[in-house]
Protein backbone atom coordinates (compact mmCIF):
# COMPACT_ATOMS: atom_id res chain seq x y z
CA UNK A 1 0.00 0.00 0.00
CA UNK A 2 2.62 2.22 1.37
CA UNK A 3 4.83 1.91 -1.71
CA UNK A 4 1.97 2.16 -4.20
CA UNK A 5 1.20 5.83 -2.68
CA UNK A 6 4.50 6.70 -3.35
CA UNK A 7 4.85 5.78 -7.12
CA UNK A 8 1.63 7.33 -7.06
CA UNK A 9 2.80 10.92 -5.66
CA UNK A 10 3.50 13.33 -8.34
CA UNK A 11 6.78 14.82 -9.19
CA UNK A 12 8.32 18.16 -7.02
CA UNK A 13 9.72 21.04 -9.03
CA UNK A 14 13.36 20.82 -8.65
CA UNK A 15 14.50 22.09 -4.99
CA UNK A 16 15.64 25.37 -5.23
CA UNK A 17 19.50 26.26 -4.35
CA UNK A 18 20.33 27.00 -0.69
CA UNK A 19 22.85 30.15 -1.02
CA UNK A 20 23.37 30.16 2.98
CA UNK A 21 26.05 28.08 3.26
CA UNK A 22 27.89 29.79 0.49
CA UNK A 23 27.28 32.98 2.16
CA UNK A 24 28.22 32.05 5.53
CA UNK A 25 31.47 31.02 4.60
CA UNK A 26 32.14 34.17 2.48
CA UNK A 27 31.61 36.07 5.41
CA UNK A 28 33.96 33.81 7.62
CA UNK A 29 36.29 34.32 5.05
CA UNK A 30 36.45 37.92 5.36
CA UNK A 31 36.40 37.77 8.76
CA UNK A 32 39.51 36.05 9.04
CA UNK A 33 41.07 38.44 6.56
CA UNK A 34 40.35 41.27 8.05
CA UNK A 35 42.14 39.67 11.81
CA UNK A 36 45.10 38.56 9.20
CA UNK A 37 45.73 41.93 7.23
CA UNK A 38 44.91 44.00 10.49
CA UNK A 39 47.51 42.01 12.18
CA UNK A 40 45.34 41.56 15.32
CA UNK A 41 46.70 39.47 17.91
CA UNK A 42 44.09 37.46 20.30
CA UNK A 43 47.68 36.29 22.31
CA UNK A 44 48.33 39.62 23.39
CA UNK A 45 44.66 40.08 24.33
CA UNK A 46 45.40 36.99 26.32
CA UNK A 47 48.65 37.30 27.62
CA UNK A 48 47.76 41.11 28.92
CA UNK A 49 44.67 40.14 31.08
CA UNK A 50 46.36 40.95 34.02
CA UNK A 51 47.25 44.48 33.12
CA UNK A 52 43.87 45.19 31.96
CA UNK A 53 42.63 43.84 35.56
CA UNK A 54 45.27 46.19 36.94
CA UNK A 55 44.15 49.50 34.79
CA UNK A 56 40.92 48.57 36.04
CA UNK A 57 41.71 48.40 39.80
CA UNK A 58 42.99 52.19 39.30
CA UNK A 59 39.11 53.30 38.87
CA UNK A 60 38.19 51.17 42.53
CA UNK A 61 37.78 54.27 44.83
CA UNK A 62 35.35 56.88 42.79
CA UNK A 63 36.09 60.28 44.82
CA UNK A 64 32.82 62.06 45.40
CA UNK A 65 33.91 65.35 46.87
CA UNK A 66 33.52 67.47 43.93
CA UNK A 67 30.26 65.85 43.41
CA UNK A 68 28.26 68.99 43.23
CA UNK A 69 30.15 70.16 40.35
CA UNK A 70 30.16 67.07 38.61
CA UNK A 71 26.31 66.75 38.57
CA UNK A 72 26.04 71.02 37.46
CA UNK A 73 28.44 69.50 34.65
CA UNK A 74 25.86 66.21 34.13
CA UNK A 75 22.71 68.83 34.07
CA UNK A 76 24.80 70.74 31.23
CA UNK A 77 25.36 67.60 29.37
CA UNK A 78 21.48 66.66 29.67
CA UNK A 79 20.55 70.24 28.67
CA UNK A 80 22.96 69.94 25.89
CA UNK A 81 21.64 66.86 24.78
CA UNK A 82 17.82 68.11 25.09
CA UNK A 83 18.12 71.18 22.75
CA UNK A 84 19.56 68.74 20.44
CA UNK A 85 16.46 67.30 20.84
CA UNK A 86 14.57 69.64 20.37
CA UNK A 87 16.19 71.04 17.23
CA UNK A 88 16.53 67.88 15.64
CA UNK A 89 12.69 67.22 16.25
CA UNK A 90 11.61 70.71 14.65
CA UNK A 91 13.43 69.72 11.75
CA UNK A 92 12.47 66.32 11.36
CA UNK A 93 8.89 67.70 11.83
CA UNK A 94 9.30 70.15 9.00
CA UNK A 95 11.07 67.62 7.01
CA UNK A 96 9.73 64.23 6.81
CA UNK A 97 6.02 64.83 4.73
CA UNK A 98 8.58 65.64 2.37
CA UNK A 99 10.71 62.73 2.40
CA UNK A 100 7.32 60.11 2.08
CA UNK A 101 6.89 58.45 -0.42
CA UNK A 102 3.29 58.55 -0.91
CA UNK A 103 2.69 62.14 0.66
CA UNK A 104 5.75 64.11 -0.59
CA UNK A 105 4.34 66.57 -3.77
CA UNK A 106 6.71 65.00 -6.56
CA UNK A 107 9.81 62.87 -6.64
CA UNK A 108 12.39 66.07 -6.99
CA UNK A 109 11.04 67.30 -3.94
CA UNK A 110 10.90 63.86 -2.12
CA UNK A 111 14.76 63.14 -3.46
CA UNK A 112 16.08 66.44 -2.37
CA UNK A 113 14.92 65.72 0.94
CA UNK A 114 15.61 62.35 1.26
CA UNK A 115 19.50 63.18 0.70
CA UNK A 116 19.40 66.30 2.86
CA UNK A 117 18.63 64.11 5.83
CA UNK A 118 20.79 61.08 4.65
CA UNK A 119 23.43 63.98 4.58
CA UNK A 120 22.44 65.24 7.92
CA UNK A 121 22.82 61.37 9.06
CA UNK A 122 26.42 60.73 7.55
CA UNK A 123 27.62 63.97 9.38
CA UNK A 124 29.19 62.25 12.64
CA UNK A 125 28.11 64.78 15.55
CA UNK A 126 31.78 64.77 16.96
CA UNK A 127 32.95 66.44 13.39
CA UNK A 128 30.28 68.83 13.31
CA UNK A 129 31.07 69.42 17.12
CA UNK A 130 34.08 69.96 16.02
CA UNK A 131 33.89 72.35 13.38
CA UNK A 132 30.80 74.39 15.23
CA UNK A 133 33.26 74.59 18.57
CA UNK A 134 36.24 76.00 16.19
CA UNK A 135 33.58 78.44 14.41
CA UNK A 136 31.54 79.79 17.19
CA UNK A 137 34.00 78.62 20.56
CA UNK A 138 33.80 76.33 23.22
CA UNK A 139 30.74 75.26 25.11
CA UNK A 140 27.71 73.35 24.93
CA UNK A 141 26.03 75.91 22.05
CA UNK A 142 27.92 74.65 19.40
CA UNK A 143 27.37 70.61 21.30
CA UNK A 144 23.37 71.14 20.94
CA UNK A 145 23.84 72.26 17.05
CA UNK A 146 25.77 68.98 16.46
CA UNK A 147 23.71 66.48 17.61
CA UNK A 148 20.72 68.64 16.54
CA UNK A 149 21.53 68.31 12.78
CA UNK A 150 22.85 64.66 13.52
CA UNK A 151 19.72 63.18 14.97
CA UNK A 152 17.49 65.16 12.41
CA UNK A 153 18.33 63.03 10.02
CA UNK A 154 17.76 59.62 11.93
CA UNK A 155 14.35 61.36 13.28
CA UNK A 156 13.70 62.92 9.70
CA UNK A 157 13.67 59.38 8.60
CA UNK A 158 12.06 57.47 11.30
CA UNK A 159 9.28 60.07 10.73
CA UNK A 160 9.01 59.03 7.00
CA UNK A 161 9.24 55.79 7.27
CA UNK A 162 6.14 55.98 9.94
CA UNK A 163 3.91 58.19 8.07
CA UNK A 164 4.56 55.83 4.99
CA UNK A 165 3.27 52.87 6.83
CA UNK A 166 0.11 54.82 7.47
CA UNK A 167 -3.15 53.29 5.92
CA UNK A 168 -3.22 54.75 2.43
CA UNK A 169 -7.36 55.44 3.19
CA UNK A 170 -7.12 57.63 5.67
CA UNK A 171 -4.49 59.89 3.32
CA UNK A 172 -7.25 59.68 0.81
CA UNK A 173 -10.48 60.48 3.07
CA UNK A 174 -8.49 63.32 3.53
CA UNK A 175 -8.26 64.51 0.18
CA UNK A 176 -12.04 63.32 -0.73
CA UNK A 177 -13.26 66.23 1.64
CA UNK A 178 -10.55 68.49 -0.17
CA UNK A 179 -8.44 68.97 2.14
CA UNK A 180 -4.73 70.40 1.34
CA UNK A 181 -1.09 69.27 1.66
CA UNK A 182 -0.20 70.47 5.39
CA UNK A 183 -3.78 69.60 7.05
CA UNK A 184 -3.35 66.13 5.60
CA UNK A 185 -0.51 65.50 7.20
CA UNK A 186 -1.73 67.37 10.50
CA UNK A 187 -4.80 65.28 10.71
CA UNK A 188 -4.18 62.72 9.10
CA UNK A 189 -0.41 61.99 9.33
CA UNK A 190 1.18 62.55 13.06
CA UNK A 191 -1.85 61.48 14.80
CA UNK A 192 -1.86 58.30 13.28
CA UNK A 193 1.71 57.65 14.30
CA UNK A 194 1.77 59.73 17.51
CA UNK A 195 2.82 56.81 19.33
CA UNK A 196 6.62 55.92 17.25
CA UNK A 197 7.21 59.77 17.06
CA UNK A 198 7.75 59.74 20.80
CA UNK A 199 8.98 56.33 21.26
CA UNK A 200 11.51 57.70 18.61
CA UNK A 201 12.37 60.73 20.18
CA UNK A 202 12.79 59.85 23.50
CA UNK A 203 15.40 56.97 21.88
CA UNK A 204 17.49 59.94 20.23
CA UNK A 205 16.98 62.26 23.52
CA UNK A 206 18.72 59.29 25.24
CA UNK A 207 21.36 58.63 23.00
CA UNK A 208 22.03 62.38 22.50
CA UNK A 209 22.40 62.82 26.32
CA UNK A 210 24.81 59.54 26.10
CA UNK A 211 26.83 61.12 23.61
CA UNK A 212 26.56 64.60 24.42
CA UNK A 213 29.02 63.48 27.27
CA UNK A 214 31.48 62.39 24.87
CA UNK A 215 31.71 65.62 22.60
CA UNK A 216 32.58 67.17 26.13
CA UNK A 217 36.00 65.30 24.92
CA UNK A 218 36.20 68.40 22.25
CA UNK A 219 35.35 71.30 23.96
CA UNK A 220 31.68 71.02 23.25
CA UNK A 221 30.75 71.58 27.48
CA UNK A 222 29.27 69.04 29.84
CA UNK A 223 30.58 66.80 31.90
CA UNK A 224 32.83 65.24 28.94
CA UNK A 225 35.39 68.02 29.13
CA UNK A 226 36.18 67.28 33.23
CA UNK A 227 36.39 63.51 32.39
CA UNK A 228 38.90 64.22 29.80
CA UNK A 229 40.68 66.64 31.95
CA UNK A 230 40.60 63.98 34.97
CA UNK A 231 41.76 61.61 32.79
CA UNK A 232 44.24 63.44 31.37
CA UNK A 233 45.78 64.33 34.72
CA UNK A 234 45.32 60.77 35.87
CA UNK A 235 42.78 61.51 38.24
CA UNK A 236 41.05 58.22 38.45
CA UNK A 237 39.16 58.09 41.07
CA UNK A 238 37.79 61.32 40.25
CA UNK A 239 37.31 59.54 36.81
CA UNK A 240 35.72 56.75 38.35
CA UNK A 241 33.21 59.30 40.39
CA UNK A 242 32.32 60.78 36.95
CA UNK A 243 31.67 58.05 34.89
CA UNK A 244 29.11 56.57 37.70
CA UNK A 245 27.20 59.70 37.56
CA UNK A 246 26.98 59.75 33.74
CA UNK A 247 25.73 55.39 34.43
CA UNK A 248 23.39 56.31 36.73
CA UNK A 249 21.97 58.98 34.64
CA UNK A 250 21.91 57.00 31.88
CA UNK A 251 20.10 54.34 33.79
CA UNK A 252 17.58 56.54 35.18
CA UNK A 253 16.90 57.89 31.84
CA UNK A 254 16.09 54.86 29.95
CA UNK A 255 13.99 53.82 32.77
CA UNK A 256 11.92 57.39 32.23
CA UNK A 257 11.58 57.04 28.72
CA UNK A 258 10.61 53.13 28.99
CA UNK A 259 7.33 54.54 31.29
CA UNK A 260 6.73 57.05 29.51
CA UNK A 261 6.44 55.32 25.99
CA UNK A 262 4.29 52.31 28.28
CA UNK A 263 1.83 54.92 29.15
CA UNK A 264 1.34 55.76 25.60
CA UNK A 265 -1.31 53.98 23.17
CA UNK B 1 -29.69 69.93 -14.26
CA UNK B 2 -27.92 67.29 -13.50
CA UNK B 3 -25.66 67.19 -10.45
CA UNK B 4 -22.75 64.74 -11.84
CA UNK B 5 -22.08 64.44 -15.45
CA UNK B 6 -19.61 62.30 -17.26
CA UNK B 7 -18.80 62.06 -20.68
CA UNK B 8 -17.42 59.29 -22.72
CA UNK B 9 -15.03 58.61 -19.65
CA UNK B 10 -12.26 56.20 -20.38
CA UNK B 11 -9.67 54.89 -17.49
CA UNK B 12 -7.25 52.77 -18.31
CA UNK B 13 -4.67 52.49 -15.62
CA UNK B 14 -0.51 52.15 -16.38
CA UNK B 15 -0.15 48.62 -16.34
CA UNK B 16 -2.61 48.45 -18.91
CA UNK B 17 -5.73 47.33 -17.68
CA UNK B 18 -8.94 48.96 -19.29
CA UNK B 19 -11.29 49.67 -16.23
CA UNK B 20 -14.09 52.10 -18.01
CA UNK B 21 -14.82 52.56 -21.36
CA UNK B 22 -16.90 55.14 -22.76
CA UNK B 23 -18.80 56.16 -19.67
CA UNK B 24 -21.60 59.06 -20.30
CA UNK B 25 -24.13 59.48 -17.44
CA UNK B 26 -26.11 62.33 -16.04
CA UNK B 27 -27.19 61.70 -12.13
CA UNK B 28 -29.73 63.68 -10.57
CA UNK B 29 -30.07 65.04 -6.84
CA UNK B 30 -32.20 63.78 -4.48
CA UNK B 31 -31.87 60.18 -6.55
CA UNK B 32 -29.77 57.48 -4.83
CA UNK B 33 -28.47 55.86 -7.54
CA UNK B 34 -26.88 51.96 -6.93
CA UNK B 35 -23.79 51.10 -8.81
CA UNK B 36 -23.72 46.97 -9.63
CA UNK B 37 -21.42 44.91 -11.22
CA UNK B 38 -18.77 42.26 -10.33
CA UNK B 39 -15.36 43.04 -8.61
CA UNK B 40 -12.98 44.62 -11.50
CA UNK B 41 -16.26 46.23 -13.60
CA UNK B 42 -15.18 49.71 -12.80
CA UNK B 43 -17.26 50.39 -10.38
CA UNK B 44 -15.05 51.45 -7.74
CA UNK B 45 -13.00 53.13 -10.09
CA UNK B 46 -16.16 55.39 -11.57
CA UNK B 47 -16.82 56.35 -8.07
CA UNK B 48 -13.16 57.86 -7.81
CA UNK B 49 -13.48 59.30 -10.93
CA UNK B 50 -16.10 61.24 -9.73
CA UNK B 51 -14.26 62.97 -6.97
CA UNK B 52 -10.77 62.94 -8.34
CA UNK B 53 -8.97 60.54 -6.49
CA UNK B 54 -8.75 59.04 -9.85
CA UNK B 55 -7.87 60.85 -13.21
CA UNK B 56 -9.39 59.83 -16.28
CA UNK B 57 -8.00 58.44 -19.86
CA UNK B 58 -10.29 60.49 -21.84
CA UNK B 59 -13.63 62.79 -21.18
CA UNK B 60 -14.31 64.43 -17.98
CA UNK B 61 -16.22 64.56 -15.14
CA UNK B 62 -18.63 67.86 -14.04
CA UNK B 63 -19.87 68.49 -10.95
CA UNK B 64 -22.74 70.67 -10.37
CA UNK B 65 -21.69 72.65 -13.69
CA UNK B 66 -17.89 72.51 -12.95
CA UNK B 67 -15.42 70.17 -15.00
CA UNK B 68 -12.96 68.42 -12.61
CA UNK B 69 -9.79 69.67 -13.19
CA UNK B 70 -6.28 69.84 -11.44
CA UNK B 71 -6.16 73.26 -10.51
CA UNK B 72 -10.05 73.44 -9.35
CA UNK B 73 -9.95 69.19 -7.41
CA UNK B 74 -10.27 70.98 -3.67
CA UNK B 75 -12.78 73.31 -4.37
CA UNK B 76 -14.72 70.81 -5.86
CA UNK B 77 -14.50 67.82 -3.34
CA UNK B 78 -15.55 70.34 -0.33
CA UNK B 79 -18.68 69.79 -1.53
CA UNK B 80 -18.54 66.00 -2.32
CA UNK B 81 -18.61 63.72 0.82
CA UNK B 82 -17.26 60.28 0.27
CA UNK B 83 -18.28 57.68 2.67
CA UNK B 84 -15.56 54.64 2.67
CA UNK B 85 -15.57 50.57 2.90
CA UNK B 86 -13.36 50.73 5.75
CA UNK B 87 -14.61 54.23 6.96
CA UNK B 88 -11.08 55.61 6.85
CA UNK B 89 -11.22 57.57 10.31
CA UNK B 90 -7.99 58.37 12.02
CA UNK B 91 -8.57 56.36 15.31
CA UNK B 92 -6.65 58.36 17.75
CA UNK B 93 -8.63 61.35 17.57
CA UNK B 94 -11.85 61.93 18.38
CA UNK B 95 -15.06 61.70 17.02
CA UNK B 96 -15.84 65.65 17.06
CA UNK B 97 -12.45 65.77 15.16
CA UNK B 98 -13.14 63.62 13.09
CA UNK B 99 -16.32 65.16 11.80
CA UNK B 100 -14.33 68.36 11.61
CA UNK B 101 -12.20 67.12 9.12
CA UNK B 102 -15.26 67.66 6.87
CA UNK B 103 -14.77 71.19 7.65
CA UNK B 104 -11.47 71.29 6.26
CA UNK B 105 -11.73 72.87 3.21
CA UNK B 106 -13.62 75.34 4.12
CA UNK B 107 -11.10 76.66 6.92
CA UNK B 108 -7.43 78.89 6.15
CA UNK B 109 -4.58 77.11 6.19
CA UNK B 110 -3.30 78.91 9.50
CA UNK B 111 -6.70 78.26 11.87
CA UNK B 112 -6.40 74.66 10.72
CA UNK B 113 -2.99 74.39 11.48
CA UNK B 114 -3.62 75.35 14.89
CA UNK B 115 -6.81 73.28 15.60
CA UNK B 116 -8.64 76.20 15.69
CA UNK B 117 -12.39 75.94 14.03
CA UNK B 118 -14.81 77.96 14.12
CA UNK B 119 -18.10 78.45 16.47
CA UNK B 120 -20.16 77.36 13.20
CA UNK B 121 -18.07 74.71 12.32
CA UNK B 122 -18.66 73.28 15.88
CA UNK B 123 -22.49 73.66 15.45
CA UNK B 124 -22.15 72.16 11.71
CA UNK B 125 -20.53 68.79 12.84
CA UNK B 126 -22.48 68.68 15.99
CA UNK B 127 -25.50 68.91 13.60
CA UNK B 128 -23.88 65.78 11.77
CA UNK B 129 -23.22 64.00 14.80
CA UNK B 130 -26.92 64.24 16.11
CA UNK B 131 -28.43 63.42 12.76
CA UNK B 132 -26.34 59.77 12.71
CA UNK B 133 -27.30 59.67 16.31
CA UNK B 134 -23.80 59.69 17.54
CA UNK B 135 -23.41 63.14 19.29
CA UNK B 136 -22.97 61.28 22.67
CA UNK B 137 -19.65 60.03 21.42
CA UNK B 138 -18.32 63.01 20.54
CA UNK B 139 -15.50 62.85 22.44
CA UNK B 140 -14.69 59.41 22.57
CA UNK B 141 -11.68 58.19 20.25
CA UNK B 142 -12.80 57.13 16.87
CA UNK B 143 -11.10 53.73 17.19
CA UNK B 144 -13.09 52.84 20.32
CA UNK B 145 -16.46 52.76 18.60
CA UNK B 146 -18.10 49.65 16.84
CA UNK B 147 -17.87 49.11 12.80
CA UNK B 148 -21.46 50.59 12.12
CA UNK B 149 -20.97 53.59 14.87
CA UNK B 150 -17.43 54.54 12.77
CA UNK B 151 -19.38 54.05 9.51
CA UNK B 152 -21.92 56.47 10.78
CA UNK B 153 -18.89 58.61 12.16
CA UNK B 154 -17.86 59.06 8.10
CA UNK B 155 -21.32 59.73 7.20
CA UNK B 156 -21.37 62.32 9.61
CA UNK B 157 -18.18 63.67 8.03
CA UNK B 158 -19.58 63.55 4.55
CA UNK B 159 -22.40 66.01 5.97
CA UNK B 160 -20.30 68.17 7.90
CA UNK B 161 -18.93 69.43 4.30
CA UNK B 162 -22.42 70.66 3.55
CA UNK B 163 -22.36 67.94 0.34
CA UNK B 164 -24.20 68.39 -2.83
CA UNK B 165 -23.29 64.79 -3.46
CA UNK B 166 -22.42 61.90 -1.28
CA UNK B 167 -20.64 59.12 -3.21
CA UNK B 168 -20.32 55.74 -1.29
CA UNK B 169 -17.75 53.14 -2.05
CA UNK B 170 -18.81 50.00 -0.52
CA UNK B 171 -20.27 51.36 2.47
CA UNK B 172 -21.72 48.28 4.11
CA UNK B 173 -19.09 45.67 2.87
CA UNK B 174 -17.63 45.40 6.26
CA UNK B 175 -20.65 45.28 8.36
CA UNK B 176 -23.78 42.59 9.35
CA UNK B 177 -26.29 42.79 7.82
CA UNK B 178 -28.33 44.74 10.74
CA UNK B 179 -25.70 47.42 10.50
CA UNK B 180 -25.75 47.78 6.72
CA UNK B 181 -29.65 48.62 6.84
CA UNK B 182 -29.39 51.17 9.61
CA UNK B 183 -26.54 52.88 7.13
CA UNK B 184 -28.26 52.37 4.03
CA UNK B 185 -31.39 53.69 5.92
CA UNK B 186 -29.37 56.77 6.75
CA UNK B 187 -27.80 57.53 3.12
CA UNK B 188 -31.10 57.34 1.67
CA UNK B 189 -33.23 59.37 4.05
CA UNK B 190 -29.93 62.09 3.76
CA UNK B 191 -30.63 61.74 0.08
CA UNK B 192 -34.02 62.43 0.71
CA UNK B 193 -34.02 65.12 3.36
CA UNK B 194 -31.58 67.21 1.92
CA UNK B 195 -32.43 67.16 -2.08
CA UNK B 196 -28.86 65.77 -2.69
CA UNK B 197 -27.37 62.79 -5.14
CA UNK B 198 -26.06 59.77 -3.49
CA UNK B 199 -24.05 57.26 -5.52
CA UNK B 200 -23.21 53.93 -3.88
CA UNK B 201 -21.58 50.80 -4.81
CA UNK B 202 -23.04 48.09 -3.68
CA UNK B 203 -22.40 44.49 -3.65
CA UNK B 204 -26.38 43.36 -2.66
CA UNK B 205 -28.81 43.29 -5.71
CA UNK B 206 -31.20 42.89 -2.45
CA UNK B 207 -30.36 46.00 -0.64
CA UNK B 208 -30.64 47.62 -4.32
CA UNK B 209 -34.44 46.80 -5.05
CA UNK B 210 -34.58 48.25 -1.41
CA UNK B 211 -33.18 51.76 -1.40
CA UNK B 212 -31.99 52.55 -4.92
CA UNK B 213 -33.90 55.00 -6.86
CA UNK B 214 -32.00 54.01 -10.20
CA UNK B 215 -29.31 51.15 -10.60
CA UNK B 216 -26.51 51.09 -12.88
CA UNK B 217 -24.96 47.85 -13.99
CA UNK B 218 -21.35 47.92 -15.04
CA UNK B 219 -19.45 44.77 -16.48
CA UNK B 220 -16.22 45.24 -18.29
CA UNK B 221 -15.99 48.67 -18.25
CA UNK B 222 -18.97 49.25 -19.81
CA UNK B 223 -22.67 50.30 -18.95
CA UNK B 224 -24.79 47.65 -19.64
CA UNK B 225 -27.68 48.28 -17.49
CA UNK B 226 -29.86 51.84 -16.55
CA UNK B 227 -33.23 52.08 -15.03
CA UNK B 228 -34.86 51.53 -12.32
CA UNK B 229 -35.00 48.89 -9.88
CA UNK B 230 -38.09 47.39 -10.53
CA UNK B 231 -36.75 46.46 -14.16
CA UNK B 232 -33.38 44.55 -12.64
CA UNK B 233 -35.25 41.09 -13.50
CA UNK B 234 -32.72 37.88 -12.07
CA UNK B 235 -32.10 37.65 -16.17
CA UNK B 236 -30.69 41.40 -15.93
CA UNK B 237 -29.24 40.97 -12.98
CA UNK B 238 -27.17 37.54 -14.73
CA UNK B 239 -25.81 39.65 -17.64
CA UNK B 240 -24.65 42.18 -15.01
CA UNK B 241 -22.45 39.71 -13.00
CA UNK B 242 -22.04 37.71 -16.58
CA UNK B 243 -18.19 36.73 -17.10
CA UNK B 244 -16.86 35.45 -20.42
CA UNK B 245 -13.69 34.02 -18.96
CA UNK B 246 -15.62 32.13 -16.26
CA UNK B 247 -17.16 28.55 -16.00
CA UNK B 248 -20.71 27.76 -15.48
CA UNK B 249 -20.65 26.79 -11.74
CA UNK B 250 -18.37 29.73 -10.57
CA UNK B 251 -21.01 32.04 -12.59
CA UNK B 252 -23.88 30.41 -10.61
CA UNK B 253 -22.08 30.49 -7.38
CA UNK B 254 -21.58 34.19 -7.39
CA UNK B 255 -24.87 34.44 -8.22
CA UNK B 256 -26.04 32.63 -5.54
CA UNK B 257 -23.51 34.72 -3.38
CA UNK B 258 -25.33 37.76 -5.00
CA UNK B 259 -28.52 37.23 -4.19
CA UNK B 260 -27.64 36.11 -0.24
Amino acid sequence: MATERLVNLPALPPKPRNLIPLWASLLLGLCWLVVWHLDISFQTLLWGWQDILEYFSRYTSPDFRDAPKYLWLMLETMAMGLWGTVLAFIIAFLLAPYAARNLSPNPWVYNLTRELLNFMRAMPDILLALILVSSMGLGPLPGALALGIHTAGFLGKFFAESLERVEHGRYEALDAVGAGFSQKILYAGWPSILREMTGYTLYILDRNIRTGAVLGLVGAGGIGIALYDTLRMFNYNQAAALLIIMLGTIIVLDRLSGLIRSKLH
Amino acid sequence: MAIISTSHLSKRYANGTAALNGVSLALEAGQFTVILGPSGSGKSTLLRLFNGLETPTEGSVSINGTVLQRRNLRHVRREVGMVFQHFNLVGRLNVMTNVLIGRLAYRSWLGSMLHLFREEDFRIAHEALARVGLAEKAWVRADQLSGGQQQRVGIARALAQRPRVILADEPVASLDPVTSTEVLGLLKQICREDGIAVVANLHQPDYTHQYADRVIGLNSGRVIFDDAPGQLTDNRLQTIYHRDSQPQETRHAELALAHA
